[in-house]
């Protein structure tokens, strides 16, 4: 053959958009023949019309492959043809086409802007079912994406069998497990949370209460307004400690919006918020503290009034235990912790000499985070809190 | 039993209807003599004469409208837009006459309206639409979508006989492409959805062609067993059979042929989100044609439309999420 | 384009064969009670006790009460905005009426749609839509079935000029004239849709368009009632003997705005005297009092009526929410058009 003479496929078309296949009815052409663009070399039949297939270009039948009444499925090739060099149409190139993206992502980031992940975040069915089975998320290890824990992993966890018992002791059968209450789950979940993201550190100071007796005396005050007046009044020289951290994001407060924890008993504990706690004298301090614990007691708090914090105060001294390591509240960096005030022998100095006397002592617990600040600011700020509780 | 295509089993419904009551008349373009764009109605004229299966002019709101008066007396009329893509034409009798009818006046409208609908055959942007979510969004209309030949027939007849007016989408992809065994005679199918495969690691939810393309996708996923929930009807929506598949499974795919904004996936993702946030494993993921008209040429439309690739590879990444 | 107020009435028609002294005063008392219904609507809408908007046919009584009182017990009538006589000629009572631009439970429309967006379907009145004339193309459909079951009946729709540029307008005409369906179309001939004066709406009188899409056309004196029934008998004469359908041109004035809020300023002054006095009213009135009837007597036995009926309208209870889902969809059985009144003496039972 000479150059540029191409095979080209007769194909069974679609007649009918909807239409799968066709009928080869009859051919107007025999190996051999000629033929010239348009000219018509079989005709065919769908259920829908009768048409025939005309040539694609100038050239000549080399071969017919269907016979006369079979049907095939739209697009076999039904005969050959050979193409004259000029008058050859080329069959078109595919068009590479990209697919047509839906909206990107299908599904979204694995940290939400909070910095928080997949893995710290858990579905609602994962926390049900965890719930309901007895599993404890934290030990699950999550096959999901960026660890998070799946559906599957709870349930494989689940079907774990327990450790098996010491075989010098009688089987224990222990009672049917209940579940713990939502507030508690929740504070749970809180200090669980702040543990893990915060690098924790405690440091204490011992300070000598006289002045803040005598002054809450004065004022007919327990000593916690006293300390929280000090303690605002401090942070004003020490911003770092009156901040947020929120995985990147680190925002310094102007205001001191003081958190006082409040027992609630048997129920857990709230934080409700003094806002501006720096623009209060002790008196009004006092007066805001006292209402809120009360209405925290009695549940009448908003919404408001337990959002914003940035610094928290808490004083479970009441006891008698003398020192803590309090969790930091969450998104703040700092938390400060008065414990039980102790008469104790401390030396003194009276008259130029060293003597013993006996004075209130309360040891003053800051928690800090090690992310935002270090050891010499919690430090200094202790100090000088000292400095102004025992003036 | 028998085993017809989609298509015969539409064209055995009107059969069924037209004999069994003499109520109920066909009329649409092209439908009489000729049989039909596609053929559904070829030969019912002949049997059934031309006073019960009409060709009109080309007058959508004509017809409708037209139907939707003999309906108010007592007639049962089915009528044909030639392709789904032309009910425009005819979208206020149906959807501030026949669909208000009944709330405001207290008389019924049960009136069929058939819809060719769908794309995949080059039919390009004015052939090809899946205007479903027109319909779901009026008040008053019921809207019918089935994937087989056997529900094709059952909800064919269930449409007609119901008082409410039906807009009957009939997807054209599958008319021929389409066989399945169907029961002779007259029966309705439910107007609910049905599990076409079973499974609990994930749900495809999907109507019409696409149930087809879901079901591909789920058996090219040897890893997992994904189960594929058929809506069949669009209004009334079986949320509860959509809020149990989620129980059960999870992790949904929703999968729409119509353009993604407001398609009806977007109610079926929405009631889950709401109603079945408590179940999810995972986010609603959506499959969808993006918002543009259907491209004609065969490259371009395939990569807008779902297909079987783009299911299962949304399904896989959902599954390890 | 003629103006408006020099337009000659139709050709006269010679009714009194077909009307008794009975079916003249009827006339009278119908027309009487659907202008007192409107007057005192709109007086309520002035008190602000009707929501939404107020729409009368004032000055368009003798059209709308004449055409429907030729209809048989079965024939449907789809009325728009002009025609409170055709609910009236059905028998659709006044109180439900107010009751209905009211808002209240117990009017028509049970408060779902207002003004005149009503019709008691189960007295052959099947209300409109805002999208006019889709009524034109049901009332097509409507004669079709009719016609399919070789059962006498014909369907009326009334619309106006603006109606006839619609879409649906053409396809309701078109399909009326190719399949001959036993339909009566009166158009109100007014000269105005809304603000836009008719030289502004079509290039041809629509009335000439009736033989082109192959149907009778007439002209009639729209203010004269007994001349508007005769031209309608003839049509529905002609639709039940399979002659297809017939548009009636009504040549008439709406003596308000298109609706409360419209002041019509755009109608020049001397129309609206020149169509004062043709009052339709005033029309009928004179020619029973020359037959000696007591028309003053019959006007006030209406404005009692209407009286009781505002009393009992005020008293309903406004429309409760309910289920909003209440009724979108048919549950049970569903109603067809059922049959209204028919004060013609010409039919059993009147």
């Amino acid at each position: 053959m000479a150059g540029g003479e191409r095979l080209l496929e007769i194909v069974m078309p679609q007649l009918g958009i909807t239409v799968t296949e066709g009928t080869l009815v009859g051919w107007h052409k025999q190996p051999g023949d000629r033929v010239e663009p348009d000219e018509a070399i079989c005709d065919v039949s769908s259920d829908k019309v009768d048409s025939e297939v005309p040539a694609p270009a100038a050239g000549r039948i080399t071969e017919l492959i269907v016979a006369v009444g079979e049907t095939v499925e739209v697009g076999t090739v039904i005969a050959m043809m050979e193409a004259d060099q000029e008058s050859a149409q080329g069959a078109p190139s595919p068009v590479a086409v990209a697919p047509a993206g839906e909206r990107e992502p299908a599904i979204p980031p694995a940290r939400d802007a909070a910095g928080r992940g997949a893995a710290e975040r858990h579905s609602p069915v994962v926390v049900r079912l965890a719930a309901e089975l007895g599993v404890a998320l934290e030990r699950v290890v999550g096959s999901g994406r960026d660890g998070r824990v799946r559906r599957e992993d709870v349930l494989a966890a689940a079907a774990q069998p327990a450790a098996p018992a010491s075989s010098e002791l009688s089987v224990y059968t222990p009672p049917p497990p209940g579940v713990l209450s939502r507030m508690r789950r929740s504070i749970g979940e809180h200090m669980k949370r702040s543990l893990s993201t915060a690098a924790t550190v405690t440091s204490w100071i011992e300070v000598d209460f006289s002045a803040v007796e005598a002054r809450r005396r004065e004022l007919g005050v327990t000593a916690l307004p006293v300390v929280a007046a000090a303690t605002v009044e401090t942070l004003a020289q020490f911003g770092e400690l009156n901040a947020w951290l929120e995985g990147e994001r680190y925002t310094r407060h102007t205001d001191v919006n003081l958190g006082i924890a409040v027992s609630l008993g048997a129920e857990g504990l709230i934080v409700p918020v003094v806002r501006a706690a720096q623009t209060l004298g002790v008196a009004e301090l006092a007066q805001r503290i006292a209402d809120l614990a009360a209405r925290a007691r009695a549940g009448t708090l908003s919404p408001d009034e337990v959002r914003d914090g940035t610094f928290t105060l808490t004083n479970p001294g009441q006891f008698g235990t003398f020192m803590a390591t309090p969790v930091i509240n969450q998104p703040q960096v700092a938390i400060l912790d008065t414990e039980a005030i102790v008469r104790r022998p401390v030396v003194v100095t009276q008259d130029g000499a060293e003597t013993i006397a006996i004075r209130p002592i309360c040891v003053l617990g800051l928690s800090w985070d090690h992310r935002a600040l270090d050891g010499v600011v919690a430090a200094r700020f202790l100090a000088a809190l000292r400095e102004r509780l025992q003036s | 039993m028998t085993e017809l295509t989609y298509l015969e089993a539409i064209s055995d419904a009107l059969r069924v209807a037209l004999a069994a009551d003499e109520r109920v008349l066909l009329l649409g373009e092209d439908i009489g003599a000729f049989g039909g764009a596609f053929k559904v109605t070829a030969g019912l004229q002949q049997e059934f004469g031309a006073q019960r299966v009409i060709d009109t002019p080309i007058s959508e709101e004509a017809i409708i409208g037209g139907a939707v008066g003999a309906a108010i007396v007592g007639m049962r009329p089915v009528c044909e837009m030639q392709f789904a893509d032309f009910v425009a034409c005819g979208f206020d009798q149906l959807v501030n006459v026949a669909g208000k009818l009944h709330w405001r006046l207290g008389l019924a409208a049960p009136i069929v309206v058939r819809l060719p609908s769908g794309g995949g055959v080059s039919g390009g942007p004015f052939h090809s639409q899946s205007p479903e979510a027109w319909f779901m969004h009026a008040p008053g209309l019921k809207v019918f979508a089935p994937s087989s030949a056997h529900d094709a027939k059952g909800l064919l007849l269930a449409a007609i006989a119901d008082p409410n007016p039906v807009v009957f989408l009939e997807h054209k992809y599958l008319y021929r492409r389409v066989r399945g065994e169907v029961p002779e005679g007259a029966y309705e199918t439910p107007q609910t959805a049905t599990t076409v495969r079973d499974g609990d690691d994930l749900v495809v939810i999907a109507y019409g062609a696409m149930v087809h393309a879901a079901l591909a996708a789920a058996a090219e996923i040897e890893e997992a067993s994904v189960r594929v929930l058929d809506l069949r009807t669009l209004v009334p929506l079986d949320e509860r059979a959509i809020l149990d598949a989620v129980r059960d499974c999870a992790k949904v795919v929703v999968v729409d042929e119509a353009n993604y904004t407001c398609a009806p996936g977007a109610q079926v993702a929405s009631l889950i989100a709401q109603y079945g946030y408590g179940d999810l494993d995972g986010p609603v993921v959506r499959v969808a044609t993006p918002d543009a008209p259907i491209p004609f040429a065969p490259a371009l439309e395939s990569a807008a439309l779902p297909g079987v690739a783009r299911i299962r590879d949304a399904c896989r990444e959902l599954l390890a999420y | 384009m003629e103006d408006h107020a020099a337009a000659a009435p139709g050709a006269g028609h010679d009714s009194a064969t077909h009307l008794d002294g009975d079916d003249r005063i009827a006339l009278f008392a119908l027309m009487a009670r659907a202008r007192a219904i409107e007057e005192r609507g709109l007086s309520l809408y002035k008190q602000g006790k009707v929501p939404g908007s107020f729409y009368d046919g004032r000055g368009q009584e003798a059209t709308a009460v004449g055409a429907t009182f030729a209809l048989g017990p079965d024939d449907p009538v789809c009325p728009l905005i002009r025609d409170l006589g055709a609910h009236v000629v059905k028998g659709t009572p006044a109180a439900a009426i107010l009751g209905h631009y009211l808002g209240r439970t117990g009017g028509v429309g049970r408060g779902r749609d207002g003004n005149v967006h009503f019709g008691d379907a189960q007295r052959g009145v099947v209300g409109m839509v805002s999208m006019l004339p889709d009524m034109m193309v049901v009332a097509v459909g409507m004669a079709w079935a009719f016609k399919l079951r070789g059962e006498q009946r014909c369907a009326l729709s009334f619309f106006g000029e603006g109606a006839t540029s619609v879409g649906d307008w053409h396809e309701a005409m078109n399909l009326a004239g190719l399949w001959q369906v036993p339909a009566i179309f009166v158009l109100e001939q007014n000269g105005y849709s809304y603000s836009t004066p008719s030289a502004r709406q079509f290039a041809v009188d629509p009335l000439e368009r009736a033989a082109v899409y192959g149907m009778t056309g007439a002209s009639v004196d729209g203010n004269d009632v007994e001349a508007v029934f005769e031209v309608t008998r003839q049509a529905r004469e002609r639709a039940l003997a399979g002659e297809g359908p017939t548009l009636i041109a009504a040549q008439t004035m709406r003596m308000h705005g298109h609706g409360a809020h419209d002041d019509a300023s755009y109608v020049p002054a001397e129309v609206f005297e020149h169509w004062a006095a043709r009052d339709p009213l005033v029309l009928q009135r004179e020619r029973l009092r020359s037959l000696g009837v007591d028309v003053e007597a019959i006007d006030a036995a209406v404005r009692a009526e209407i009286d009781v009926a505002t009393a009992e309208a005020l008293a309903m209870d406004p429309a409760q929410p309910q289920s909003p889902l209440e009724d979108v969809f048919c549950e049970g059985e569903p109603q067809v058009v059922g049959r209204g009144a028919a004060p013609w003496s010409r039919f059993p039972g009147s």
